[in-house]
């Protein structure tokens, strides 16, 4: 098809919808002005003209002109809070609110979040009341601990006894499970509430026995007072 | 405005001075009952009245030391603060009878400094380099 007849085609499909010439007027006058003047759009009646075969008895006439301003501020009002910034002011009213306010974030080195007698920290190796310390090398908790981080080697001391000579912990490896501290036949070592023993290097992290024992000699009364809130549920 | 009212009757509380610490420190004007002192000097305080504190922050401490760290707090004194014990261990029938006489005194985290932890091998090493001995020629 050529372009003039394409042309011609549309002009008289436009000469058929058109319906009669004022009306067509009025209709592009009102576009005309509808896209330069501020009064409220006829919002109702674009949507019943849209949908008017979904709704067969909404009244297609001039009155439902919707004002969305009608119970709103005046201009007097708006001009107010723009000159006194009053919206700014609000704004630094909440913020000076929020300084007083008590905050909820627990302040963590002054004050501490809630933790249970049951809370596996740093590992610690236990003394009797007498002194002596407990671990008899079973190697009961190097058997079970998962990630394998437990080395321990044992000989007989002099007065018959077995002892280890040397107890790892390899806090790097260390899952924190608590396996070791269920398998201990008699509550050698144990996990204490303490967590706080972050290193500068890594080696400081490959725990040994004396250091196992000194932080059960500092934390004694700790684990004991946890055993005893939680030997009931034992 | 009740928080408002909290912040100056806090200060009219504690005091001046106090209040200037815990700004310089906390950074919230506290105020309790101060429960405890431990061994290192570390003020304990706690406020149970749930109108004046936000419980889970109604037991803080004040460090002895400007540089503080959260391991400064020895373990008795930590379990009261992380609530695991209700009583303060000097009050704390529990705790004042598990503490044995070889307790050694609490140092904190001293990993960066000269005092830090090192490692070192507690057993005998099994492998002995082989020093050889010349047998003297007759």
């Amino acid at each position: 098809m050529s372009l003039a007849s394409r042309l011609a085609l549309q002009q008289s499909r436009a000469r058929l919808l058109r319906p009669t010439q004022p009306q067509g007027s009025v209709v592009v006058r009102q576009i005309l002005m509808r896209s330069l003047s501020s009064s409220p759009r006829r919002l109702y009646a674009q949507h019943a003209s849209g949908h008017n075969h979904a709704h067969p008895s909404a009244p297609a006439s001039s009155n439902t002109d919707v004002n969305p301003y009608k119970d709103g501020q005046s201009a007097i009002d708006k001009a107010v809070h723009l000159f006194f910034f009053t919206e700014i002011l609000r704004g630094m009213w909440i913020v000076m609110e929020q300084i007083f306010r008590p905050p909820y974030t627990i302040m963590y080195p002054f004050e501490k979040g809630p933790l249970s007698p049951r809370f596996r920290g740093e590992h610690a190796l236990r003394r009797y009341p007498s002194g002596e310390e407990r671990c008899i090398a079973c190697k009961l908790c190097e058997a079970i601990c998962p990630a394998q981080a437990i080395t321990i080697e044992s000989e007989v001391r002099q007065d018959g006894s077995r002892r280890t000579t040397k107890y790892d912990i390899d806090m790097t490896k260390c899952i924190y499970c608590g396996f070791c501290q269920e398998a201990c036949p008699v509550d050698a070592i144990v996990e204490t509430q303490h967590h706080e023993y972050t290193t500068e290097t890594r080696e400081e992290l490959l725990y040994n026995k004396e250091k196992l024992l000194a932080n059960g000699d500092r934390a004694e009364a700790e684990i004991a007072a946890n055993l005893h809130a939680d030997h009931v549920y034992r | 405005m009740v928080s408002l009212h909290r912040y100056i009757r806090n200060i009219r509380r504690t005091g001046l001075k106090e209040w200037w610490r815990a700004m310089q420190y906390i950074g919230d004007a506290k105020a309790g009952q101060h429960v405890g002192t431990d061994q290192l000097g570390n003020r304990y305080f706690e406020n149970l009245n749930a109108e004046e504190e936000v419980p889970g922050r109604h037991r803080w401490v004040d460090y002895a030391q400007h540089d503080y760290n959260g391991s400064q707090v020895p373990p008795e004194w930590h379990s009261w603060l992380t609530h695991i014990r209700k009583e303060p261990p000097v009050q704390d029938p529990v705790m004042q009878s598990s503490t044995p006489v070889w307790k050694s005194p609490y140092v904190e985290n001293l990993t960066g400094t000269r005092g830090a932890y090192r490692p070192y091998n507690t057993a005998a090493p099994k492998i002995i380099a082989w020093e050889p001995t010349v047998a003297t020629r007759t």
